[in-house]
């Protein structure tokens, strides 16, 4: 179906006139006469509805159905007619909907039998049916500015719904007339307007309405041309549930859709709780999805549809869907329903089964969503490597807390924080020797040596922390914390070495002074390693060391006797390393926020005895299980 | 895409055609020419596609059912017997059955007509079934249009003059108006030989057979694939927007979703996505898949070793039980996800949604999926416990949201029965009595059903006598109440027939001293 084909716009003008008010003469028995009940109460006598109420009931089922299935794009307006037009809505998707449809109608009321049936006709509804149709709705307005120049190719086509109670065939002639006129003259009117659309096709569909019992005084046509712009259809329908029916078939004929019956649906039954029988729910939607079926030639075609209404559903077994949604399953057509018989228990049992999904709504944002997710990606994926066996960083629980924030487009305070503390976990891990799971597939022996791992490491995580400096400052901050703490890969140094020895030669500019700083800070570390190395090598073989820096400390390590070398070190020589630097900085900043501990406020040579108190009640021997302080 | 082949061998397809060389040729050689270049072309770039070859000449045969293997094919192609008269219809029938048989009438096929324009003679010539076209019943429909969408390619082992000298030209293109216009007819360029034969099964190469390369990405991860079958363009409107849509060459991840939430979608079509390996020229080296077939070179091995974005995604996809919504062009999305083939196999697949800005109305407007970070708070919970889809319509289906209908008898009596019921069992279902009360007072109103209003009222107040004498005082007040109120509003004035006014249950207090209040 074309977007603005007749079925995008549907004007619905019903009669309101003092006529309107009679009786369709079709009775329904309320006062049900329930079990239980005292013997001897006569039922109230039924009661029966006017024309007005047939009428307006069966354009709200034929809307219902249609706003079920086209919830958006396929407009009704609603008009009512008596001594004037009472426009009930507008083209506008909020005006689209049952509820304001119901209280608008209210608000009209019915039609009062005793106002001059000589002031009241059915012609002010279809002069203003035609107006409203030249009026452009917002799916046309988006459609025209969207093709600018080639805002001619959207259509205004439309649908005039007329249910009232015509006198004759002349009668109807009459106002098929008045309609042609009427959109002859309101067609120059738009074309002079930027308002206002000419109406390139319309579809009067004329129902004639009248009591049950009576002769009809208008016979039934079908549709005919009447000018280029005007086709015109006339259903002469009994009132009460003939016209329902009547508007039932139009509404599939409009919008083109077909019936499907669910068959053999189990259901609880309401009187006896335990007990289970099947039902039939019929339900309609778009035609396009039987298409497939059609062609397979498998067709479930069951000629009769209940209250034998002229159309053939297909019918379907109902299978109870198993609840594993994990599973992506081919689908060719999704397709938007109403039931026939909307709240009968059987319909209501099955919509409801379906409708039981939790559901949950996000709010829009300002920044289109989508984009921001590409961008999410795109910073995602700076440093991805593809083969777990390639990655050192990404295969350790201590870089966790970095890897997982650099990403981010701006980082917090804390963010920064936590990643300085996940690079001085690693300066740590670096310091214990701990071993990195460095992948040694497809090497001989075993593998890279422990500083070479190192080395590969922080390569890796300098890379990742790089790919994101730009993000922000704070980026910027994380590698400088990085660069200021990693240690210098080997050949860095050689050639610096080399390069210094030249320069030594020629002149000693700052660079020169700068770089033997650092060279001379990565000898002290390079020792410092060296010494650890020695110290610790059997040990950190024998013990399985987790990476993560939650891991609790293996109890019983041998204090790190070696590490009072370290302080004097820095102290003691004249030029001061970036790292100690850094370090100092970093210590006095946290000092200052928290109270220095006891014991290294008492601490000798930045050594303090733990337990003194134990040593005071059991004497010597506890010393040698305490631990040494770091930092 | 699967393929049929139907080769014309009746005994015109024999014609000698004059060339300037030493042998002798007949048209059948040509178009064995024509169709072998076809094969070498799919082997190469559709090996995993389908075809089948029939002959038909008054009789059809299918010489080879649907397969990959081309070398069988090609052996077909050159073990066909020399036959009687043209009899198209026939074979079109055969074709219909041979399809529908094998693939059903969803699946999208290609049929290649390779015939040399000599329509037949008689009963059963094309246009003895064209003049009888108009008369046909249900039992013997033309086999056209073809019962699947289908593409009719008809290459004329003839030229264009030979072909317009009889009125041929006319009747192939009545059969493909009558296949709805899908399809082409080819001839050959020039003098019958084998370079313009070439040249035409080019031409269909091109239409029909071009492979569909990409280049998937995915952020900075990015993969070269071919997208199996070839997408289809695609026509959203006709009116409006007439120009078909193809898809991007560029084909963009933009994020992944649960499969519980995009719960299988409805699609256009399916793709195979096959990573290609590339070398420095650009050349393709093949498909990155194995394959039993030993020949196959090296450059598979070697492609296999290189780390794929393809393989990283399918296995992610798999393990995380999610898809990859992917951009295909402006406003027009799809999805890629891994399907198993069988309990071992399984293949990265991507399906193209219908173009449009919410092509998935339970996922809303594809622009407005965001990352899970930008939400004040995760829509799927600390635990993953919660999903923020299906999106809750703005306005409810009728059938969601408790609508009145009285067409039916039945539906009227059940709306009474229910207030009945309740008034029965006041003052404990006081809040249920007004509630269907006033569902009922606003239906009435709407539909202008004033002496609904009234006769409720009156039964409201016989059940006020009714009431035995064990009954709670409330509930005489309570129906009285109500029955007072239906009344007022069945005089249809404004004052009293407002359809947002609700009627309240009547205060009353019989806990205490403070008994009588009306």
């Amino acid at each position: 179906m074309k977007i603005f084909s007749e079925s995008h716009k549907t004007v619905f003008v019903v009669d309101h006139c003092p006529y309107m008010a009679e009786s369709c003469r079709q009775h329904v028995e309320f006062d049900m006469l329930v079990k239980n009940r005292t013997q001897g109460i006569i039922p109230l006598a039924p009661i029966s509805k006017s024309l007005w109420t047939c009428s307006v009931e069966s354009s709200m089922e034929y809307c219902r159905i249609m706003y079920d299935i086209f919830p958006f794009k396929k407009l009704v307006n609603f008009i009512v007619s008596d001594s004037g037009a009472h426009v009930l809505n507008s083209w506008t998707q909020e005006d689209q909907n049952l509820q304001e449809l119901m209280a608008a109608l209210a608000a009209v009321g019915p039609p009062n039998p005793r106002a001059d049936p000589e002031c009241c006709s059915i012609l002010h509804g279809l002069v203003a049916a035609v107006e409203t149709l030249c009026k452009i709705t917002e799916y046309q307005h988006e459609a025209r500015t969207l093709l600018m120049e080639n805002a001619e190719r959207v259509g205004n086509r439309g649908r005039i719904i007329c249910i009232t109670n015509a006198k004759s065939d002349s009668h109807v002639r009459m106002l098929e007339d008045c309609v042609q006129e009427t959109i002859h003259e309101h067609n120059k009117l738009a074309a002079n307007s930027d308002h206002l659309m000419q109406i390139q096709k319309c579809e009067l569909v004329l129902i004639h309405t009248y009591p049950v019992g009576e002769d009809s005084l208008v016979s039934d046509r079908p549709k005919k041309e009447l000018s280029p712009v005007l086709t015109s259809e006339v259903h002469s329908v009994r009132a009460g549930r003939h016209l329902a029916t009547k508007l039932n078939i139009l509404v599939q004929q409009h919008f083109d859709l077909a019936s499907t019956t669910i068959t053999n649906i189990p259901m609880k039954e309401e009187q006896h709780a335990n007990t289970s029988a099947n039902y039939d729910v019929e339900l309609l939607h778009h035609k396009d999805a039987h298409v497939d079926f059609l062609k397979s030639g498998d067709n479930h075609l069951s000629g009769s549809s209940r209250e034998g209404s002229f159309k053939e559903t297909i019918t379907l077994k109902w299978c109870t869907p198993r609840t594993n949604n994990i599973e992506l399953h081919y689908c060719t057509g999704a397709y938007r329903i109403s039931p026939v018989d909307v709240n009968s228990r059987p319909s209501s049992c099955l919509t409801n089964f379906l409708l039981n999904d939790p559901r949950y709504k996000i709010d829009g944002n300002l920044e289109i969503p989508l984009e921001r997710a590409k961008d999410q990606l795109e910073k995602h994926t700076r440093y991805w490597p593809m083969i777990i066996s390639q990655t050192t960083i990404f295969n350790m629980q201590a870089v966790v807390p970095l890897a997982s924030v650099i990403v981010k487009e701006s980082l917090t305070e804390e963010d920064v924080l936590n990643c300085q503390k996940t690079i001085y976990n690693l300066v740590d891990m670096e310091r214990k020797n701990d071993p990195l799971p460095i992948s040694t597939v497809g090497t001989r022996g075993k593998g890279p040596k422990r500083d070479e791992q190192y080395r590969i490491m922080w390569n890796e995580l300098e890379t990742l922390v790089r790919a994101h400096i730009n993000n922000s400052e704070k980026h910027q901050r994380v590698l400088e914390c990085l660069m200021a703490c990693r240690s210098k890969p080997p050949e860095e140094e050689e050639r610096k070495k080399r390069g210094r020895k030249r320069e030594d030669k020629e002149d000693k500019s700052e660079k020169a002074v700068k770089d033997y700083e650092q060279e001379k800070s990565w000898q002290d570390s390079e020792r410092l390693k060296g010494i650890l190395e020695r110290g610790k090598e059997e040990l950190a073989e024998a013990e399985i060391i987790k990476d993560s820096p939650d891991s609790p400390e293996p109890p019983n390590k041998k204090p790190l006797v070696e590490m009072d070398e370290t302080p004097p070190v820095e102290k003691s020589k004249g030029p001061v390393s970036l790292l100690s630097l850094w370090s100092n900085r970093i210590n006095t900043a946290n000092s200052r926020k928290h109270q220095e501990f006891a014991g290294r406020l008492n601490s000798v040579n930045n050594r303090a005895e733990l337990y003194q108190h134990l040593k005071e009640e059991n004497g010597m021997e506890t010393t040698e299980n305490g631990k040494a302080s770091r930092q | 895409m699967p393929t049929v082949v139907v080769m014309d061998v009746s005994l015109s397809m024999t014609r000698p055609v004059s060339i300037e060389g030493s042998e002798e040729y007949q048209r059948k050689h040509l178009a064995a020419h024509g169709l072998t270049m076809l094969f070498e072309h799919m082997a190469t770039n559709y090996k995993l596609e389908f075809t089948a070859l029939v002959v038909f000449s008054s009789l059809w045969e299918l010489m080879v059912p649907f397969t990959r293997d081309y070398n069988t094919l090609q052996e077909a192609l050159s073990n066909m017997d020399d036959y009687d008269k043209t009899c198209l219809e026939s074979a079109l029938v055969g074709v219909c059955n041979i399809v529908q048989q094998e693939w059903g009438g969803a699946i999208p096929c290609q049929v290649v007509l390779v015939t040399d324009g000599c329509l037949g003679i008689g009963r059963g010539s094309l246009r003895h079934s064209l003049a009888t076209h108009s008369q046909r019943s249900e039992s013997n429909r033309f086999p056209l249009p073809f019962p699947f969408p289908s593409k009719l390619y008809i290459m004329c082992m003839a030229n264009l003059e030979e072909l317009q000298s009889t009125d041929s030209l006319d009747c192939l293109e009545r059969l493909i108006d009558l296949n709805n216009g899908e399809g082409q007819i080819f001839t050959i360029d020039g003098p019958l030989c084998l370079k313009n034969v070439q040249s035409m099964f080019g031409k269909l190469i091109d239409l029909a057979y071009t492979p569909f390369h990409a280049v998937l990405k995915c952020g900075h991860l990015t993969a070269d694939v071919q997208v199996f079958p070839r997408p289809e363009p695609f026509v959203i409107d006709e009116e409006i927007d007439p120009i078909p849509k193809v898809i991007n060459t560029d084909l963009e991840i933009v994020g992944f979703i649960d499969i519980a939430d995009i719960s299988s979608p409805p699609v256009l079509s399916r793709h195979l996505v096959l990573p290609i390996a590339l070398n420095k020229e650009g050349d393709e080296v093949g498909t990155g898949i194995t394959d039993d077939n030993e020949d196959e070179n090296s450059a598979n091995q070697i492609a296999g070793k290189i780390p794929n974005f393809c393989v990283l995604l399918h296995g992610s996809l798999k393990v995380e039980g999610m898809v990859a919504i992917v951009q295909l062009g402006p406003e027009w999305h799809g999805m890629l996800y891994s399907q198993a083939d069988s309990k071992k196999k399984s293949n990265l697949m991507m399906s193209l949604f219908e173009p449009g800005p919410e092509p998935l109305p339970w996922l809303g407007k594809m622009a407005q999926l965001g990352p899970i970070s930008d939400a004040k708070e995760n829509p799927y919970g600390e635990d993953d416990n919660k999903s923020p889809f299906p999106l809750q319509p703005k306005n409810k289906r009728s059938y969601a949201q408790n609508v009145t209908v009285w067409i039916k008898p039945s539906g009227l009596q059940t709306d009474v029965q229910k207030i009945l019921r309740n008034a029965r069992k006041l003052p404990e279902k006081t809040q249920t009595f007004y509630k269907e009360l006033n569902r009922l007072r606003k239906a009435a109103l709407a539909f202008g059903f004033l002496d609904l209003l009234k006769g409720v009222a009156d039964m409201l107040e016989r059940e006020c006598t009714l009431l035995p004498d064990t009954a709670h005082p409330d509930a005489a007040f309570q129906l009285t109440h109500a029955a007072q109120q239906l009344k007022l509003a069945s005089t249809g004035t404004s004052e009293y027939a407002g359809y947002d006014h609700n009627i309240t249950p009547l205060q009353t207090d019989f806990s205490g001293s403070s008994a009588e209040r009306m």
